[in-house]
């Protein structure tokens, strides 16, 4: 018993010894986090995106019934200016 | 003459001379010096560095040149850690690597008490023990016989070549639990006291303790149950 411990402690004590490969992640690591944040950019913008084509699919018809119903409102004032406008010719 | 901290003068003044004779005054001082020198180098050794805590400040505002400095510093240092958890070159870049992502990502929670270096070592030993289990729930198995473990003598082992050595603890350790394998690999690979072993898993002294018995006694089961038995 005490010889396989001891044995495991001396080798262990030795492998604390051995270096350890030299490594350069730095790059790779920049890499990756660039593109984590542009696909994090690209996640937070599409929320904007709907938003935006639900405004535009709201507004146009809006726009649309705006110009009808002034076309309605304004009509009958611009006949009546152009009779005005005829009668003191 | 060498001028000392004002804060390294109060040290010596206050806890230890006061109660020294003065035919004892030299002998004191010196150990009372010695004491507040290594007091304060210990102090010293946990306080984080200024400009690493600058490079963190600026890497969570997004500067990859301040986090690129922080990798280049503490690469060796995750690398030797990681070492101990995987001795396949491609899986122990790949752990390394990971290491500093899941470092980037939980930056905001480093609150700078401790230096970077030890924060890291946490996040490396996570990684690590993490890799085991997906390898262990994989049944993966590293080979190891006997054999070779007897091949060791007793008397010249100190005389093995390092890589050798950890090689074959590696592959013996591997046998075990996750668990198990990690305490003993963080007690006796990485020579971590108690408290350090602690600190790196989360868990509580005690359990440290109760684990490192655990797994020991494993261990020379494991030796025994392959047929060489238990002196």
């Amino acid at each position: 018993m005490m010889k396989n411990q001891s044995r495991f402690e001396t080798l262990a004590r030795l492998a604390r010894s051995e270096a350890p490969p030299r490594v350069d992640v730095a790059g790779r690591v920049i890499a990756i986090l660039s593109a984590e944040q542009v696909r994090l950019d690209r996640a937070s913008d599409k929320p904007l995106m709907w938003l935006a084509a639900f405004s535009s699919a709201v507004a146009v018809p809006a726009a649309v019934l705006a110009i009808i119903v002034y076309n309605n409102w304004v009509g009958p004032l611009f006949e009546l200016s152009q009779a005005i406008a005829w009668v003191t010719q | 003459m060498v001028a000392y901290p004002s804060y390294m003068a109060l040290s010596v003044v206050s806890g230890r001379i006061g109660g020294i004779g003065l035919e004892q005054f030299p002998a004191g001082l010196v150990r009372a010096v010695a004491d507040s020198v290594s007091v304060v180098e210990g102090r010293r050794r946990n306080a984080p560095d200024t400009a690493e805590l600058e490079d963190v400040r600026q890497s969570r505002q997004g500067d990859s040149g301040a986090y690129r400095r922080l990798i280049e510093r503490h690469q060796e240092h995750v690398s030797g850690i990681l070492w101990r958890f995987s001795r396949d070159r491609l899986v122990h870049e790949e752990l390394v690597q990971d290491v500093f992502v899941e470092a980037y990502m939980s930056l905001r929670g480093y609150r700078g008490k401790a230096p970077f270096e030890h924060w890291l070592s946490r996040i490396a030993t996570r990684v690590g023990y993490r890799y085991w289990k997906q390898t262990a729930r994989r049944r993966e198995t590293e080979n190891f016989t006997l054999e070779e473990w007897d091949r060791v003598p007793d008397g010249s082992a100190e005389q093995m070549d390092p890589s050798e050595a950890a090689s074959l603890v590696h592959r013996l350790l591997a046998q075990l639990r996750p668990r198990d394998r990690l305490v003993l690999t963080l007690r006796y690979l990485e020579g971590c006291d108690v408290a350090e072993t602690a600190r790196r898993t989360g868990w509580t002294r005690g359990m440290v303790k109760v684990q490192t018995l655990r797994a020991k006694k494993r261990l020379e089961k494991l030796i025994a149950k392959a047929g060489k038995g238990l002196e």
